[in-house]
């Protein structure tokens, strides 16, 4: 449930936000809201790690900062080709039924053959 | 539940990822707060390959998926002008 109320929030604080942007009465679509994120992420790496904003950030925070958005994506890679691998492995096999349905398959061909169907 | 090599590329994924993704952060993001006399970064690349090498690898993947699709298309344009 609080889930729920965080994610209404920010759903209500993003729209706030696009409607005063956009300029529009028509709610945001999901690609111009994950543009507007790349978009606001990117600029706050850009500034952070060219020093524009004048923040001293000590170097070993320097360090870790500007590989970010590599670093990122190829997290997200390892992500996905986590989550593939895994639901391959735990994919719920039906082997009664994978039987079955090759069975009626050869008993349609047999009939439609029968019928004068050339295959 | 899967059956014999489902499972064993399926695992063989999961590890492969989790091993990417530990050297990986290991390398971003813990190693510039580890003294740089410690024996650890021994085992680590200078960090400037820590952007540069998977680049490489993104640019290699488009290439494969441009060279695949390049393939397929060639192959039906080859099966359409045979029917014709």
């Amino acid at each position: 449930k609080c889930a729920g109320s965080g994610r209404r929030l920010s759903r209500l604080c993003l729209s706030f936000l696009s409607s005063l942007l956009s300029l529009s009465v028509v709610a945001m679509t999901k690609l111009a809201q994950w543009l507007w994120g790349l978009a606001i992420l990117g600029s706050t790496w850009a500034a952070l790690t060219m020093g524009a904003l004048g923040l001293e950030l000590p170097s070993s925070c320097q360090e870790v900062l500007w590989p970010l958005p590599a670093y990122l994506l190829v997290s997200a890679g390892c992500y996905a080709l986590g989550t593939v691998g895994y639901r391959v492995a735990t994919f719920h096999d039906c082997e009664d039924a994978a039987r079955e349905l090759q069975n009626q398959i050869q008993e349609a061909r047999a009939d439609l053959a029968r019928k004068g169907l050339r295959f | 539940m899967a059956t014999g090599t489902d499972q064993v590329v399926g695992l063989g994924l999961v590890a492969i990822s989790l091993i990417i993704f530990i050297y990986y952060t290991a390398w971003v993001i813990l190693l510039p707060f580890i003294d740089s006399q410690h024996v650890i970064h021994k085992y680590f690349l200078p960090r400037a390959y820590a952007v540069t090498i998977p680049l490489a690898v993104g640019l290699l993947l488009l290439l494969f998926v441009g060279l695949f699709i390049t393939y397929v298309m060639l192959k039906n344009q080859r099966v359409t002008k045979k029917a014709q």
